[in-house]
């Protein structure tokens, strides 16, 4: 089977669009379970390498290892589970094919062995975001769109500096030519080009000190967007940056800035969530502290840490999908996001859910969040970076303030409201929750396949 | 004398100088300017400058278009690398693109606030 079918099914989805008429949301659905299908078809193959039109090193190649193969995955599964929820809303045709716009991008992204396709990939990803966030039509909408539109244009111009230099000192757009070559160009165009893509895709991957404008993007967006932009195009975009960046082959003084941004990210996130009282900017910030742990178990070069972090981003998509989604009830109920909801909903199954996604937001056993904490402490204890390690847990406890204040103002159980979810709802999110409880009890399997492609991940030239 | 106006190394000089001082009025502007539209049309401006820098720099005195016409069927030596030129098309294609998509959001959010500055843009943030 062709791995251009990951990127051309959901396309020609999108295109097809006006034919499908009402069908829309099962179109989804079936697309979706499709290629599911068909990733997991992969597993245990040896890793491809798809050349289309020319031969190496012109041509567009596509490449399929087991540290891509699990980015699809994850992001096939979130779209499936999403498309499931979507079953029982509204649709419209807006969403359909932003969705599968966005689906075909990411997957083009984690596929891609070519820089330049990279760059489309990014692009298209990025002007599918922007539409997303404008979907809600009212002022706050078009503000947050021109916000994003704003850095998403200062991330597109440094990540074509970084391709061009890369091109001029190297003469190839192909990774893996690019990964044999780097060491041996001038040192100060290294940095330059290391300096550019740390700008365009840290942008995009909501890195402090260049993720300042996220959260009002979370807040002008809808919040079964948020969902998507916290599971799976924030995780996009991180991986390829680490991808490019062990391809190249980066050293420890690199690394280590990446650890640096990543533990700051992390503080300044989780300290801003204090003050904030709105449940989108919560879960926002949320989100950027997850991704500041990432960084620094990503940058830490340990192929056990690493197996954490990417344990953590199946864990995080899951959990936050699982939280948005809730979220989303919340407010069609509320018609707000302000904390005081969270006092007001009557649902003793909302609130397991919720209580489900915070704990293992914390890493608190025995859910997935726990087993990927501890992975990366682990890894970050044998490669002897004590200091890191005292960050993640001195920041953790600001998390759980913040999340633990929230749960507790659930004391008061007066002026309650009852929320009627459709059982269909009712059993996905229950399902995205036990994944959650399973892999913190059994975590083994999940843990095997973190490490192969943490080993990959690292291992840079993957074929 | 004119001559050595028309040699390869001057050429990207110029051409490195002026894609140069194109990026630096992109981003100043991007940065210095509170109407939206100027913002974006500074943007436009800078990734001209990638444009012209990058189609320049593969710029070689005497040598012709990798395009096959009636006369030329084969790529040869004496034709520039044609992929530079290809990717600054696809580069200019999506450029336009979201220029284009810029435009509509600021049009829709000027016809909802009146309002075209940046500074006053203050529909978002924490509740008061």
């Amino acid at each position: 089977m062709s791995l251009l079918y990951f990127v051309v099914l959901p396309l020609l989805a999108s295109f097809l669009t006006p034919f499908f008429k009402d069908y829309l949301k099962y179109i989804s659905v079936a697309i979706n379970l499709t290629l599911l299908v068909l990733a997991l078809s992969f597993i245990n193959t040896p890793p491809i390498t798809e050349n289309i039109s020319f031969d190496s090193p012109l041509s567009i190649s596509f490449v399929l290892d087991s540290a891509s193969l699990f980015f699809i995955t994850l992001f096939l599964i979130i779209m499936t589970l999403f498309s499931l929820y979507n079953l029982k809303e509204k649709s419209t045709k807006e969403m359909f094919i932003l969705t599968n716009m966005l689906l075909a991008s990411v997957s083009g992204l984690v596929l891609s062995g070519d820089i330049f396709n990279i760059y489309i990939f990014f692009e298209i990803a990025s002007i599918t975001a922007y539409i997303l966030t404008s979907l809600g039509r009212d002022k706050q909408a078009y503000s947050g769109a021109i916000r994003y539109m704003i850095m998403g244009a200062i991330a597109s111009i440094f990540l074509l500096i970084a391709i061009m230099s890369i091109y001029l000192n190297i003469g190839s757009l192909n990774l893996i030519t690019i990964g044999q070559e780097f060491a041996t160009i001038d040192s100060n165009v290294q940095f330059l080009i290391l300096l550019s893509l740390f700008i365009g895709f840290g942008i995009k991957a909501e890195i402090f000190p260049l993720n300042f404008w996220v959260v009002d993007i979370y807040q002008a967006s809808g919040t079964k967007i948020n969902a998507l932009f916290s599971a799976v195009l924030s995780k996009a975009y991180i991986f390829v940056f680490f991808h490019i960046a062990y391809i190249l082959g980066i050293d420890g003084g690199f690394l280590g800035f990446l650890a640096i941004m990543g533990a700051l990210s992390f503080a300044v996130a989780e300290l801003s969530a204090l003050s904030s009282k709105n449940l989108k900017r919560v879960f926002a910030y949320s989100t950027l502290g997850q991704i500041g742990v990432l960084f620094i178990a990503l940058s830490s070069h340990s192929v056990v840490a690493v197996s954490g972090a990417i344990f953590l981003i199946a864990m995080h998509s899951i959990g936050k999908l699982m939280l948005f989604l809730s979220l989303d009830i919340l407010e069609q109920k509320f018609k707000s996001t302000n904390v005081v909801i969270f006092k007001q909903f009557g649902s003793l199954f909302l609130m397991i859910i919720f209580t489900i996604g915070f704990l293992s937001l914390l890493g608190l056993p025995p859910f997935g969040g726990f087993i990927a904490k501890l992975t990366i402490l682990k890894g970050l204890a044998s490669s002897g970076a004590y200091l890191l390690i005292g960050v993640i847990l001195l920041i953790s406890l600001v998390e759980a303030v913040y999340f633990f204040r929230l749960l507790g103002s659930r004391t008061d159980k007066e002026n309650r409201e009852t929320i009627d979810i459709p059982l269909f709802q009712k059993a996905l999110l229950a399902l995205m929750a036990m994944v959650i409880l399973y892999n913190g009890i059994f975590p083994d399997m999940l843990l095997e396949f973190c490490e192969n492609v943490a080993t990959t991940l690292i291992g840079g030239n993957h074929v | 004398m004119l001559d050595s106006f028309n040699q390869t190394p001057f050429l990207h000089g110029v051409i490195t100088m002026g894609s140069f001082l194109l990026l630096t009025i992109g981003l100043v502007g991007a940065l210095s300017k509170k109407n939206l539209f100027k913002i974006f049309l500074s943007f436009a401006i800078a990734e001209a400058s990638l444009f012209i820098y990058f189609i320049g720099m593969h710029f070689e005195v005497g040598k012709v278009a990798p395009i096959l016409s009636d006369e030329v069927t084969t790529f040869s030596s004496n034709m520039v690398d044609p992929v530079p030129q290809a990717m600054i098309l696809t580069t200019i294609v999506i450029a336009i693109a979201i220029l284009a998509l810029a435009l509509s959001f600021i049009i829709n959010y000027f016809k909802l606030t009146n309002n075209l500055r940046i500074d006053e843009m203050n529909e978002l943030g924490e509740e008061r």
